[in-house]
Order: structure tokens, then sequence, then C-alpha cells
């Protein structure tokens, strides 16, 4: 008898547990349309979390407040169901199938980061539940056949490519020699694929190719390379602390390098973190306020930086806009379909040909946005210390002229 | 030894039920029994041996990176298939599926144990703080080092082969349900059959006094390679289906997890009780059970919820769950208890 009972009266108290807590949502409940998102709100990438839930819900809030979703004559109201992924990719894939399995979500938003979306894809693919992700741009997620995958994002390889080729032709036509350096996760990993891609296309040269590990705090190895080589290029990539550590290193340590492109500059907030130190660096982004594409939601991308901006007391990084545009495009699918059926859906979502405040949207075969390209922006600053992005490159949006080489530390 | 039978078929019943019963958990459940194996496995470093291993991890991530290899390798280039720009999509048929499974299990069971003995062999002449920290290096060195593979995806990621089109939509839950308990069952029965046997008087005898247990002509060294290489070939088989189940492997958030699963099956076997065979079991169950109430009803105070927790635990329950209730109940631990005696001891205290 010794560990029977007490075993019986463990198991039953499971029970009880599990069973209370089967809340089962539909995901149609009344008029409201229940989307479900797993997002990092801890962890590595919490900052990028936040930009990417403040999108989503500013979008809900917006589409509810100018009249919802209309399907079958009625009109539905969006709502999402969140959980914290942790910024682990295991985590991810539980939730995912929490969200479908027990919260009954037909319709998925997707999470922050690459290597988060390749988790929960399997999941969602399995299930055939359509997922607009707008944070998910490695190559790799567009080649695996998914068919129930649609990112509003260009892919990660396109990010930098642009800085290379814009580099090359500052120098002639010639090539010119690339020193790298990448934080080992999905996304990083791909923008360095792209690179790699540019340098073979241009006949340019990769002279340093460094890794940097997830935590990332600290790059003065790569920067002590950097200083003794004399690269032309200088292209650091891992999210909002990869901006950042290279930023401060950069200015502690007096790098000269005639052009320093990374990714994440907006979301790091850089410009007002580090004002002056990081003027001139070149950012790869998906948007920029100022693009002129428009909507009837959001207006242009001036008025979505300011409606933001109202509600959440910073500007929108382009991690938001795309996710706010996620909401865009569900909503427009769910009309077309006119129905919630989810492979209905799905087709709907395939079908997509849409302008939104963020951009073009178009889905091809594999899911991933093929209509709308990569800006380029530099952070550029005023006498009075005051910084700001402008978008340098492509040529048609371009506010300003690029600025290169950046000038030495001893003359700025 | 009746009523033990009764406990077992009644754990076993609903072990096999509980899927159905419970259909929409079944990946919850499953990866209780992942844990359970990882709690049990540890228990026999730190509970019956005395040393405090950081480094099982390392065969945890192993066997996932080798399960989902063999399975991936068998049919299609390796390379190929990790290499993230590749515009090949390959898919598994069914049989291909499965075969690929079950001889990647076995790879991810065989290979680390073969490991461990190997470490073993160099490291575990280290004792208390020296092993611990030797073998915490172990798992961070193995992240880093599996980031950069490029055949297994380095910084990119692997994603294990989708499951094949069979069965309809839960038979990918309930395939990795009955393997991951079956794996559990499998380890239980190992680790029983071992705690039967002189071998475990050997792993007490060493942690309460190696010394004294080498004066006494046992070659300690052996049997602490055995039994590490008994708790490798467990986790390595835990962690080749929990790579298949999560569906995407990452070195060091998923596969060398060292913060997170590292960290847990050391707490599940402390808050069950170390050095007892059920004290991980019961201390995993009741440590998956309040970190999932926890993640749903604390929403962004969860971690808070676990540190409370573990203070808790450590304060209240330093034997952990069975060793307070043997102190409560020792004559349901067939302990016979002299009660003037006890008084005695109570009053000393």
């Amino acid at each position: 008898m010794k560990l029977s009972k007490l075993f019986l009266s463990f198991i039953s108290a499971i029970a009880i547990l599990f069973s209370t807590s089967v809340v089962s949502f539909a995901k149609v409940v009344g008029d409201k349309i229940v989307l479900g998102a797993a997002i990092s709100l801890t962890g590595k990438y919490s900052s990028n979390g936040v930009h990417t839930q403040n999108g989503y819900n500013l979008a809900v809030e917006r589409i509810n407040d100018m009249g919802g979703v209309k399907v079958g004559g009625k009109t539905y109201k969006f709502d999402i169901i969140y959980y914290d992924d942790e910024s682990n990719p295991k985590r991810a894939a539980q939730l995912a199938e929490r969200l479908i399995s027990q919260d009954g979500v037909e319709f998925m938003l997707g999470p922050y980061s690459s290597g988060l979306t390749k988790a929960i894809a399997p999941v969602t693919e399995k299930y055939g539940v359509p997922m607009v992700e707008a944070n998910g741009a490695s190559r790799s997620l567009f080649t695996k056949g998914y068919k129930y995958l649609f990112a509003v994002l260009a892919p990660a390889n396109l990010y930098l490519d642009v800085a290379i080729e814009t580099a090359v032709e500052l120098n002639g036509g010639k090539g010119v020699r690339i020193a790298q350096a990448f934080e080992q996760d999905a996304f990083s990993q791909d923008v360095r694929l792209g690179i790699l891609d540019a340098a073979k296309r241009t006949g340019s040269e990769i002279i340093i190719d460094d890794k940097l590990p997830k935590e990332l705090n600290d790059m003065a190895a790569t920067l002590v390379k950097v200083k003794q080589m004399k690269p032309d290029v200088l292209v650091v990539s891992g999210h909002t602390k990869g901006a950042l550590t290279a930023i401060r290193q950069i200015a502690e340590m007096k790098v000269d390098v005639p052009m320093l492109a990374m990714t994440h500059c907006d979301a790091a907030k850089l410009s007002k973190q580090h004002g002056k130190n990081s003027q001139y660096a070149l950012c790869a982004s998906q948007w920029h306020k100022s693009l002129t594409y428009k909507d009837k939601f959001f207006g242009t991308g001036m008025k979505y930086a300011k409606d933001f901006e109202k509600k959440f007391k910073y500007d929108p990084p382009y991690q938001s806009a795309e996710s706010s545009a996620a909401l865009l495009v569900f909503k427009d699918a769910f009309e077309r379909a006119n129905s919630f059926d989810k492979k209905k859906v799905r087709d709907a979502l395939a079908a997509t040909n849409m302008q939104t405040f963020y951009g073009n949207i178009k889905f091809a075969p594999g899911g991933q946005n093929v209509d709308k390209p990569m800006v380029l922006f530099q952070v550029m600053c005023d006498g009075s210390g005051k910084c700001e992005n402008k978008v340098v490159a492509p040529l048609k949006w371009a506010s300003a002229k690029l600025i290169h080489p950046i000038p030495k530390w001893s003359e700025r | 030894m009746n009523k033990n039978l009764i406990l077992y078929t009644g754990i076993l019943i609903f072990g096999l039920a509980a899927p159905f019963i419970f259909p929409a958990f079944k990946v919850q459940l499953s990866i209780l029994c992942v844990l359970i194996v990882l709690a049990t496995t540890w228990n026999i470093q730190g509970g019956e041996m005395g040393y405090n291993t950081f480094g099982n991890i390392l065969f945890y991530g192993l066997g996932m990176y080798l399960c989902a290899s063999v399975q991936v390798g068998m049919f299609f280039p390796l390379a190929e298939w990790t290499e993230s720009g590749g515009e090949k999509t390959f898919v598994h048929t069914p049989a291909q599926f499965f075969q690929g499974m079950a001889a990647g299990l076995v790879v991810a069971a065989v290979i680390p144990t073969i490991v461990a003995g190997l470490i073993g062999y160099a490291i575990l002449g280290l004792r208390g703080h020296y092993f611990a920290i030797c073998t915490l290096g172990l798992g961070v060195a193995a992240g880093e080092i599996s980031g950069g593979i490029e055949i297994i995806g380095a910084g990119q990621g692997f994603t294990t082969p989708p499951f094949p089109n069979v069965g309809g939509l839960e038979a990918r839950g309930e395939f990795f349900y009955f393997l991951s308990f079956g794996a559990l069952v499998l380890t239980f029965l190992a680790v029983r059959a071992i705690y039967s046997t002189r071998f475990k008087l050997i792993l007490n005898a060493i942690r309460d006094n190696e010394d004294k247990a080498e004066a006494m002509g046992i070659e300690t060294m052996k049997y602490k390679i055995i039994g590490w290489m008994v708790s490798a070939f467990f986790c390595g088989l835990a962690g080749g289906i929990m790579g298949g189940l999560v569906g995407y492997i990452d070195s060091t958030d998923v596969a060398f997890d060292g913060r997170e699963m590292g960290v847990f099956m050391v707490l599940m076997a402390i808050l069950g009780g170390k050095g007892t065979l059920w004290g991980p079991v019961i201390g995993a169950t009741v440590f998956h059970v309040f970190k999932e109430g926890f993640w749903t009803f604390f929403l962004g105070w969860q971690y808070v919820a676990l540190g409370v927790l573990i203070v808790v635990i450590v304060i209240y329950f330093p034997e952990g769950i069975m060793g307070w209730l043997r102190e409560k109940y020792p004559e349901r631990f067939g302990e016979v208890v002299d009660e003037a005696d006890r008084k005695a001891q109570v009053e000393l205290k």
C-alpha cells in the first residue's frame, strides 16, 4: 500500500488540473475571429517581440474600429491569443501545438525571428492552419514546400545585397574587400549567404568572416582585425543586440571603415541610444515611414508612424510595420474567401495582391513576398546632434544622398 | 510485491490511455515522459553516485542531432538538406520516415554511450565541485561547436523530417507520445533492475565515501564510467525523440539547452528526492505540471513563479518530496521505527 495510494491521488490531481485548463476557444466565437500568436516577450528577442506585438495590436484595433471583417454578410472583429515563447524554438513549437489543439485556433500570426518561425511552420503545416508571418525572413522557410506559410517580408538574403552593390558601384565597378561578422542564428546566417552571393557576383573578396555568439555583447576580436586589415565594407548582423554592440564598440575602439552596413538599426533605436556615434551607419530595412505606399486603414507610412508613436511612445521600427501589415493581409483574405474554411482562406491568401502602407504584397508559391524590395537607410545627424534615419537606396525612394566614405574618427 | 504489481499495471494502463483521455495534451505528455527519463538518468549520477553532473545535456543534444542526421542521411544528401539556400524539397515516404527514425534512435542511443565512456575515462577522476564545473563546460562547448558545423545546419538550425501523411491529424502526436512513453518505460525498468543489484550499492558506496570504497577493493572508476554510460544511453534516446517531436533543432536553444533542460533535469530530481527510484518521476511530473500551469496563468511572470517554487523547494523540502514523505511516514517505506527512539531524536533537535 505504501506508494500506490500516493500515486493514485497524484494522478487524479494531475487529471483535475488538466481537465480544468481545457478552455476551448473556437476559431470564431460570436463575432470574433480568434488568431493565435507565440511572441517572444522574454528572452533574447524580447524587444523585437514587443515591437511585433505592438504592430499586431495596433492593426487589430484599427481594423476593428473601422468596421471589422465582413464575411458572409456579417461583420467580425479580430482577437489575438498571445503566449510567450521565451525566444526558444522548442517552446514555440509547443505553443503552436497548444494554440491549435487546445485553444482551437485555426489561423495563426507569426512569431518574431526566423528560428522560431522555422520551429512553428511544421506544426501549422501539419494541421493545415494558415499562418501569415511578418518576422521570419530566412530563405530556407520558403524552400521547404510549405503551403500554409505566408510572409509579408522579403527574404533575408536580400537584406544587405544592395549595400554591397552600392559599394562596388562607388568603387568604380571593381570588387571590394568585405569584412563580415554574423550572429549564429538562422536569420543572420541567411543574411551572410546573401552577402556571399553578392560578393561572388561582383567579384568582391571576403577578408574577414567571423561568427558571433548568440548572447552577443562583445565583438572586439573582429574589430581588432578590421583595424588591421582595413576592409572597404564592414557588415554586421545580429538582431538588436548585434547592432547595439557594433556601434558601441566601433565608437569605443575608433574603428575607421569606409562603409558600415547592418541590420536592425531601427529596432535597436540606434540613433536615439547612441546618437552621433551611430552616424553614417547603413541599415537594411523592410520598410521606412517615408516610403510612398498607401492603404485605407493606416493611410501613408508617415501617418502610421504618427499613430504608432502616439500609442506606444516610440518611432515604429519596420518589425512593427510588417506585423501590422500581416493583419491587413488576413482581413483581405477572409473577405475574399468569404468563409472561415481553412483551405479557402489559404487559397485566398495565396492569391493576395494588394498594397498596404507597408508595401505591395504578393506571395510567391514558396510563401515569400516578391513584390516588395528592401530599402537602405543611413543614420544622419545634424549639427545639434539630433539623428535621423534617411533612405538612401534604392534611388526611387531616396530622400538623401549616401555619405561615402564615412569620415575618419579623427576628423569627426 | 502484489501491491507493487497493481501499482505498475495501473500506471501502465494510465500511460497507454492518456493520449486518448487527454487528446489535446499529447505534446505536453510526451515532453513529460522525456523529462522523467532525463531526471531518472540524472539521478544515477547526482543521486546514487553523488556526482553532480551538468553534462548529461551533452548526450541529449548529441542524440538529437544524430537521430535527425541519420534519418535524413539514410535517404538524402545531408548537406543539401541542411543548406538553407537549397531550392530542392525532399520528402520522406512513410516507410523512409519510420525506418530512418528507428535507425536514428539506435544511433542516438549508442554513440552517446560510447562518448560517455571516453569522456568519463578522462574526467571522472575529478570529484565534487571540480567535476560539476567540468561537465558544465561540456554542454556549453558542445553547443558552440555544433553551432559551427555546416553539415548539421550550424547557426541555421536543422529542420527534422516532417511527419509523413499517414493516419490523419492525430497520428504524429500519438506516434511521438508512444515513442516517448516507450522510452520512459524502458528507462524505468532498466534503472529499477540496476538498482536491485550490487551495482547500486557500489554507487552508494562511492557517494558515501569513495576512498573507503576503493580501499575495499572496488574499482570505483570502472563503475563510475559504466553508470555514466547507462545515463548517456537513455539521454541520447530521449534527445532523439525530442528532436523529432520539436521538429527543429537549434544548437544552443533546443539541443544543448543547458540553461533550461540541463538545469531542469537537476531540479526535477532534487524536487522529487534524489537517490530514490520514484523521486525523479514524481519530481518531473510535479515540476512539469507546475511549469505548464505557470506558463498559462502567470504569463509574463512565469519565471518569477518558477523561481519562487524553487526557493520553496529548497527551504521546505531540502530532501525532496520523497525525502519529506519518508521523514513523515517512515513506516510506509518499510522502516521500523522505535517510537521512544524517534521522540528522543526529536527532542535532541
